[in-house]
Order: C-alpha cells, then sequence, then structure tokens
C-alpha cells in the first residue's frame, strides 16, 4: 500500500478505559514527527462504562477536519465494533480484541435501545449474524479489511504477572495496546512512541515503563503488521508543535491577556479551562512574577458573574467560563454589567441544548441567545473563534474589549474547540497588546459615568481619595439613583452609542474575514468551529475543479452588517450557503436582521456530533446542483 | 473630636418617615466615624429593596447591585482587592430568600466582610410580602391571608454556615447597633449582624412598640460570653450560641452570640497555597509591560512546555 498523506481512525471503548491518555500519547508522537491532526472526543455525560470514541485525522499537511470512512478501526470492546464498523473504508484496518469474537449485539447493555434497534437493521440489512465474529467476517470479505485479532487478556495477564497488578487495574492498559498496535500499523519507530508514553507519564515511570513493555511485546509479536497503513513524510517540518485543546488555549490566552481572577461553577465543557488556569496561578517569568491568578470556585453561576463584576469593579481583569445552561442563569449580571459598563469576560463554551440537552455534545444553537439574553438594551461584544489559534488572540482581545470600551464581551465557543486535540504552531504573544482603555485616578469629585465623553475615564474601588457609586438602577454620572427623564436620554444613549464605536473602531480582520478563491462557484458562510470543516472542504471539492470561498463571521454583536454585505455583494446571492451546527441556521437571523438579505440555503447539523468533511463536500454538491436548498447532515455515532 | 472625613452624601434618604433603616444609617454613620475608615478604602455593598439603598447615601464607596447578589459581588470585590473594607447590606428577604444560597456560602469561605442584615419580616419595597423571617400563622398588613410558611433563622442559619461572629441588634436602640456594628468590622473573618428592623408601613405585628417589649441585652447577663478565647472552647461556644439562637419566644436575645477569632479567613486560605497573596493580588498586580504581555513567545513555551512537542526524526 503506498503512503498516505492523511490517515483518519477511531478508537473506541467504554468510558474510563484510558481513550484519552490513547489520544495524548498518539498526539505527541505524531506531533514529534512533525505531522499535524485534529482529535475529537466523543462522549458520554457519564464516567464509567458507556461507549466514547475518538475520532482522530492525522495528516502531513496542517488538518482542521475530521473524515468518515477512517483508515482505521481500533476497539477495546465488542460495542466499539457494533457501532462503528460500517465506518471503516473498504481496505483499511479493524483492531480488536479476540477474547470478544463470541459476543453478540443483545449482551451489551451499555447500548441505548434506539442504537441497538439501527445497529440490528444494519446487521439484518447484510444478512449477517449480530455478533462480533460475523461482522469481521464481513469486513474481510466484503470490505478487504485487515482484521487484526489480538488476544488482549493474555497481554494483559503477561503485564500482571511481569508487575503484580491489581486485576482491578488491568483493563486501564487496554489504551496501551492500542496505542502500540496502531502506532505498529502506521510504521512509528517503537522509541517514538514509547518517548510519548513517557512523555505523558511523566512522574509516573512504573506506568511508563508497564506501557512500554506492553509495546515492545506487540512489536515483537506482530511485527509482520509494521507500516501497512503508512503515512508519508511530512511535506514541511515546523520545529516545534504544540498540542492543545480549546479549554488549554483559552486558558493559556487569558494568562496572557492578565486575567486575574476566573470565577466558574463547573459544567461540561467549560470546567478543563479554570483547572488549567489554576495549575498555573503564579509564574515565575523572566524579570517578574504573573499573577496571583485567583481562581474562584463559587456556588453557582449567578455567584460567578457577580464576583466577576466585583472584581472588575477593583481593576482586576476577571472572566467567567461557561456552556448554555450556566450562561442562562449569569443573565441577570450581564444585564448589570452592561447598566454600569464593567468589564467583564465571559467565555461562553456551547453544548447541546435545550435544557440540560446533551451535556457533552456539541452545539452553535446558542448564537441568538448570546447575543440578545438579558432584559433591557445595552452594548455587549460578542466574538467567535474559529479554531485554537484565533481562540488563543480573540481571548486577549476579548479582555482589550472589554476595557477599552467598559462593556461585557462574551466570547462565544462550543464543545468541538473546547475538547478536540490538535497541533498548533505556537503562538505568539507578542503579536498582542494590552489595552486598558481610558484609566482615571479619581480623586475628589470623581464622576465615574462622566457623560461628556462616551467612554468615562474608569478609575478602580480603592483608588486614593475617591469614591464613586454603581447601581442597577438608571443613575447619573456619579452612579446615584436618578430617573429624571432628560438624565436617562444622556445615560442610556451613552451606554448603546458604545456599539457604534465598536463597530467603527475594530479592524475588518476581527469582524469578518473572506478566504479562498476570487470567483467562486460556491461561498460557505460560517462562524467558530464551522471554519476548519469548510476549509477543507474547500479544498477537496476544488480538487474536482469546484471554486470555493469561505466567510468567517468573528464578531457577531455589534453585527458587522456593513462589511458583510460588501463582502458578500460581489457574489451571486444563488451561491451563498451558511454552515451551522445548528437546526436554525441562526446566523441567518442575523445577516437578516443587518442586512435585509434572506438566505435561504444551508448546511446543517444538530446531533451534537461535528460535521465532517464529506458531509460538507456533499452537502455544497447537493446544494449547488438545484436539489436541495438544505442539507442536514448526521453522520458520527 | 475633630473627624476626618463627613460620611453623609447629599442624597435624600427616601424611606418612609420612622421606618428602621434610619437608625440602622445613623448607627452606621457613627460607627465609621469611630473607626475613621477611609471612604476610599471602604465599599459598601447592597442588594435590591428599600434596605439596599444605603449605600447611595453614604460617603464611601458603593455598589448597589442585584437582589440576592450583594454577597458574591461583595466577595469578588475582596479577593481581588483584601485591603478594601467591605460591608454589605441586605433585606431580609434579600438575604435570605433569592439569596439564601449565597448567605450559606460566604460562612464556608470566612471571607472577612461584614454582613448587615435588614430584618424586617416583609418585602417592603414591593408593598408588603411575608420575607423568610415571617414566621408561620403571622398575618402582616398586606397580607390577605396569615403566612404559610415559616421562618428561617437568620443567627442559626449563620452559626451553622460558618460565620465566625454572630451578633442581633435593634434598628432604634443606636449605640447598641454601633457597637455590634464596630466589633463585626473589627473581627477579621465573616460577620453577621442581624438587625431587627420595623417596617412601621407593612409590618403592624413586629413594630418598635413591641421590638421595646421583648428584646433584652446578652450584654446584662454577666456569664454570658460569646467570644472564643482559645480553639479549644470553639465548639462548645457555638453550641451555646445555637441554644441561644432557638429562644425567640416572648423573649429576643439581643447582642454578640458568637465570635471565633480563630478560624482561618478565606484570603488565609488563599494565601496558604499563594504565598504573594495577598500582597500581591488581583487588583494590584502588574498585567503589562509598556502595553505589551508579561509573556514573550519564549516565555510562554517555557511556562507551557507540557503541550510543546520538539519536532525531530
Amino acid at each position: 500500500m503506498s503512503a498516505l498523506d492523511e490517515i483518519c481512525l477511531i478508537i473506541g471503548g467504554p468510558q474510563g478505559s484510558g481513550l484519552e491518555t490513547s489520544m495524548s500519547i498518539l498526539g505527541y508522537a505524531f506531533a514529534r514527527k512533525g505531522y499535524w491532526f485534529i482529535a475529537d472526543r466523543e462522549y458520554f455525560s457519564n464516567i464509567t462504562g458507556r461507549h466514547s470514541y475518538i475520532h482522530l485525522c492525522v495528516s502531513t499537511l496542517p488538518v482542521s477536519s475530521l473524515r468518515y470512512p477512517v483508515d482505521i478501526l481500533a476497539a477495546a470492546d465488542a460495542e466499539t465494533i457494533f457501532t462503528h464498523f460500517d465506518e471503516l473504508s473498504i481496505g483499511g484496518v479493524l483492531i480488536y480484541d479476540k477474547g470478544v469474537l463470541g459476543k453478540k449485539l443483545e449482551d451489551i447493555p451499555s447500548i441505548e435501545d434506539t442504537t441497538r434497534e439501527r445497529i440490528a437493521g444494519k446487521i439484518k440489512e447484510l444478512g449477517i449474524q449480530p455478533t462480533v465474529s460475523s461482522i469481521v467476517n464481513h469486513l474481510e470479505s466484503s470490505m478487504s479489511v485487515k482484521a487484526v485479532g489480538v488476544d488482549y487478556q493474555v497481554l494483559l495477564r503477561g503485564l500482571a504477572a511481569k508487575y503484580t497488578i491489581d486485576p482491578k487495574l488491568l483493563s486501564r492498559y487496554v489504551s496501551g495496546i492500542i496505542v502500540a498496535m496502531i502506532s505498529l500499523v502506521l510504521g512509528l519507530r517503537k522509541e517514538v512512541s514509547q518517548d510519548a508514553v513517557s512523555r505523558f507519564f511523566r512522574g509516573r515511570p512504573i506506568i511508563a515503563e508497564q506501557n512500554n513493555a506492553l509495546i515492545d511485546s506487540i512489536y515483537e509479536m506482530y511485527s509482520e503488521l509494521a507500516g501497512i497503513v503508512s503515512l508519508d513524510t511530512p511535506t514541511a517540518r515546523p520545529g516545534k508543535l504544540m498540542v492543545v485543546t480549546g479549554n488549554d488555549i483559552v486558558a493559556i490566552g487569558k494568562i496572557v491577556a492578565g486575567v486575574r481572577l476566573q470565577s466558574y461553577y463547573p459544567i461540561t465543557p467549560a470546567a478543563d479551562e479554570s483547572f488549567l488556569l489554576e495549575k498555573y496561578q503564579v509564574i515565575e517569568a523572566d524579570e517578574s512574577v504573573i499573577g496571583p491568578i485567583i481562581v474562584f470556585q463559587t456556588e453557582d453561576e449567578i455567584a460567578a458573574v457577580s464576583s466577576i463584576i466585583g472584581a472588575s469593579l477593583t481593576g482586576a481583569r476577571s472572566s467567567t467560563s461557561t456552556s448554555g445552561p450556566g450562561f442562562d442563569l449569569m443573565v441577570e449580571g450581564l444585564s448589570y454589567a452592561g447598566m454600569n459598563e464593567a468589564p467583564i469576560v465571559i467565555t461562553y463554551y456551547q453544548r447541546g441544548g435545550p435544557s440540560t440537552g446533551q451535556p457533552t455534545r456539541g452545539s452553535q444553537s446558542d448564537l441568538l441567545n448570546a447575543v440578545f439574553a438579558g432584559h433591557g438594551e445595552f452594548a455587549r461584544v460578542v466574538l467567535s473563534s474559529g479554531d485554537h489559534v484565533e481562540a488563543f488572540y480573540d481571548t486577549i482581545d476579548a479582555f482589550n474589549i472589554a476595557e477599552k470600551y467598559q462593556v461585557p464581551v462574551i466570547h462565544i465557543l462550543d464543545k468541538f474547540l473546547a475538547n478536540s486535540l490538535v497541533t498548533i504552531t505556537p503562538p505568539d504573544p507578542g503579536r498582542a497588546e494590552i489595552e486598558r482603555g481610558l484609566l482615571s485616578s479619581g480623586g475628589p469629585n470623581y464622576k465615574r459615568f462622566d457623560s461628556s465623553k462616551l467612554i468615562s475615564p474608569r478609575a478602580f474601588l480603592g483608588a486614593k481619595d475617591t469614591v464613586m457609586w454603581y447601581s442597577g438602577d438608571e443613575h447619573n454620572e456619579y452612579g446615584h439613583i436618578e430617573e429624571d427623564p432628560v438624565n436617562r436620554i444622556k445615560m442610556y444613549s451613552k451606554r448603546i452609542e458604545k456599539l457604534e464605536l465598536i463597530r467603527k473602531e475594530l479592524p475588518l480582520e476581527k469582524k469578518i474575514t473572506l478566504q479562498g478563491h476570487d470567483n467562486p462557484d460556491f461561498i460557505l458562510v460560517g462562524w467558530g468551529s464551522t471554519k476548519g470543516v469548510s476549509l477543507d472542504a474547500i479544498r477537496a471539492l476544488g480538487k474536482e475543479g469546484m471554486r470555493g470561498a469561505y466567510v468567517n463571521l468573528k464578531l457577531l454583536w455589534p453585527f458587522p452588517g456593513e462589511e458583510f454585505r460588501s463582502i458578500l455583494e460581489r457574489f451571486d446571492k444563488e451561491k451563498i450557503i451558511f454552515v451551522e451546527h445548528s437546526y436554525g441556521v441562526s446566523l441567518r437571523h442575523l445577516v437578516a436582521m443587518s442586512t435585509g438579505l434572506i438566505i435561504e440555503k444551508n448546511i446543517a447539523k444538530f446531533t451534537g456530533r461535528p460535521l465532517t468533511r464529506e458531509e460538507v463536500v456533499a452537502g455544497v454538491k447537493k446544494i449547488i446542483m438545484g436539489e436541495t436548498l438544505r442539507m442536514v447532515a448526521f453522520h458520527g455515532a | 473630636m475633630e473627624l476626618k472625613w463627613n460620611y453623609r452624601t447629599n442624597v435624600w434618604p427616601d424611606w418612609c418617615p420612622g421606618c428602621g433603616n434610619y437608625g440602622i444609617l445613623t448607627a452606621v454613620y457613627k460607627a465609621l466615624e469611630e473607626l475613621q475608615l477611609d471612604p476610599s478604602q471602604t465599599v459598601i455593598v447592597s442588594g435590591i429593596g428599600c434596605s439596599s439603598k444605603i449605600p447611595h447615601f453614604v460617603n464611601v464607596n458603593g455598589v448597589h447591585t442585584l437582589h440576592g447578589r450583594a454577597i458574591p459581588f461583595a466577595t469578588g470585590i475582596k479577593i481581588a482587592n483584601p485591603s478594601l473594607n467591605v460591608i454589605v447590606h441586605g433585606g431580609d428577604g434579600d438575604l435570605l430568600g433569592i439569596g439564601a444560597g449565597h448567605f450559606v456560602a460566604l460562612g464556608r469561605r470566612n471571607l472577612d466582610i461584614v454582613v448587615i442584615l435588614h430584618d424586617n419580616g416583609v418585602y417592603g419595597l414591593t408593598k408588603g410580602q411575608a420575607s423568610p423571617t415571617l414566621p408561620l400563622g403571622v398575618r402582616t398588613k398586606a397580607l390577605p391571608k396569615p403566612n404559610v410558611q415559616q421562618a428561617v433563622n437568620p443567627v442559626l442559619l449563620a452559626l451553622a454556615s460558618g460565620y465566625t461572629f454572630v451578633a442581633r441588634s435593634y434598628a432604634f436602640d443606636t449605640p447598641h447597633l454601633k457597637n455590634i456594628i464596630v466589633q463585626a468590622i473589627r473581627h477579621r473573618g465573616s460577620a453577621l449582624i442581624d438587625v431587627l428592623q420595623p417596617c412601621v408601613v407593612f409590618n403592624d405585628v413586629f413594630t418598635a412598640e413591641y421590638y421595646r417589649k421583648v428584646t433584652y441585652k446578652l450584654e446584662s447577663d454577666p456569664s454570658w460570653d460569646p467570644y472564643v478565647r482559645n480553639p479549644e472552647e470553639a465548639d462548645e461556644k457555638r453550641l451555646k450560641a445555637m441554644e441561644l439562637a432557638l429562644k425567640l419566644e416572648n423573649k429576643i436575645p439581643i447582642g454578640v452570640f458568637y465570635a471565633n477569632p480563630y478560624v482561618p479567613t478565606f484570603e488565609d486560605r488563599l494565601a496558604e497555597s499563594l504565598k504573594i497573596y495577598p500582597q500581591y493580588n488581583p487588583a494590584n498586580s502588574p498585567i503589562e509591560r509598556g502595553k505589551k504581555p508579561l509573556m514573550d513567545k519564549e516565555t510562554l513555551e517555557r511556562v507551557f512546555s507540557e503541550f510543546i512537542v520538539e519536532v525531530k526524526e
């Protein structure tokens, strides 16, 4: 088999069996070789036992989307085989446990009834039996799949005998078997994956040694499989790569931005960001100490937002991170921050709603919530990020905008970004500025809400010889309650007119970007996590002679309507297709509202799983051919 | 004695004539005068309701917040800048109804702030609904029927939640209340003062006349000693305070129930793991050098080396 420039794989197994560990170890190994990858982690709202999987694509070039079918399926258990067997490509590789060959579909309690019925239907259609062995035979005979059966129990028992491991902990080493098999099949040198193992288990040398022993035995036992699906050498080797999740890179961005208080209430998929911040509360930098960064776990999201508003009044850069249900609780605080021109940053990782919805799955269905939530009219800014690198710089921008314009900023992201592990080139803080906006040292007779300017110079609580007031009620320049109609007009307008100033002053590239062909056959329009998959689909369609462009909306409020119009009026409106992880494709509503453009064509997905490359490709083709106005995608278990 | 600061603003208090809040406001002025707190280093944080208008009448920093949320706002202010004196004012509906979760959480932290609870048994500003401190079966003026919910006991709840200074006072006994406020501000840790406060318009049951009859001062009992003098006696004194807190029948004690300076404050706990806090804190630690982040690319790669992979053959 000739070397490929991209390989996609799925690693599946029960939650708690170390899949995340496999993902990280393989990630280190790939990055060390100079390969780029993206890995999505799909899991249930559960700690142990439910089916979870890693969907990963590794490439010789930067890659920012996933695709089906996959080239390798590595199964820690029988459920993975039942769930994903039809996602393997012709001639792909199946890595499975010989010990589960006899398992029947009905033997597996963790499969949901609806899923079981659907799988049973597929199996029936193929005319095979609902057992692992029957599926393996089918894959080998009808799909030319190379099925590699490994006796997990024998390997684990051997390991247990050598190292006296508690039998209860043995299942954790299945991830070690999988890492070993995948690196072998991909033709990675043994040392590369063993280094990655040692790196991952730094500080736990025994565990590293045990996993490396597994790699030794597997490389010896299955040497004939070395490199049966191999990757080409990387095109351009970067000197260094950074391997991060979205939660990681946002936390790092916050540290660079100078966050000093992060309050949070635990919620998926936001909590890992706060965890990472907590690891870096005090940093010894060159000549200085950075910090302390106080990470404060509150009693609820209301307290989280309230405490960061309080902290922001003292001059501390303050933020919180949450998801839809938590944001809903924060809304009264958001309105207060708007009324009191308090600079706060809310990092909003969307997940599947409504209500608790799909706690561990992704969505982009909260755009209108972020833009419109909160009673009354006030200025707020909503920013989105298309990928991990953007998220780093946007995080810094979020704090700058919040302080410069004295507004709450919502940085809207999602679970796809939060939990996906990717390679990026390390970002450069030197490209960023820290802008604190108009500050005042206060003094006697200080007016916090001085209305002679749109942005009142801000003094902090605690400023020498300065006293100021804040109130959620309508107030005068001193912050005292005042209901006079003329004062109302003055203060109300001052708060809202800042929106126009923000719209005017933010540079175009922070609002909206256009990538791709100058004279496109189709234009995809999206925001946030549709960027990577859209660009990769455009590249794939380019190979088939279809020219595409992508419009990435970064600033969602105040909406850059004029810029949007001026970019899109160059093109035929009929060629525009919106892409969004939602049912309603809400970006269309913002566009219609702000520009008068009604655009119907869209590609949508609301299963909680990310859009994949071939889905967007198929959607574009169908829509451009005039077969449909809307394509709803649903691939992925 | 010449006063350095004037603690009065010229904002007109718009409470009803005869409101207990006037007594509380007077006691606050007198306590601030006695302690000579620098107005610029003092913050009054309040919620929503009649009582919560108080920051506008006091010439120190004032943050008039959301209904029930004064404590979390105050918590953010105090954590970010621990050198500020932070005093929370709120009503019983505010602090024990909508804000009950925050009230309990503050005790768990023992953050060094003072909570002054204006306790009048009703929601005054919305015209007299029953509040969480109105006892079961009581029917005040505005209620169409007797109250069907029972009262929460603020002193007992504060003791159970972990407040380390817990007291009760009476709005129209200004000298008594002033003394308690002074003690509460001097105390290191979370302090609650439950202030019995007549609402002349809506509470015709718990009136000034009633309180004059039933309140008695704990100070007048020489055997009552609420002050923990060494950590060993903390539990016993807290138990005694709880027992006393349950006694509300016809006789309401006012005074200090419990004061324990030996419990680490939240600031102390943060400093445990962050040695540079509170000397360096969110409000005073630098975040930029000449408009640039404190970290360059090289430092970022060093600090976050766990995420960096060197590419090699």
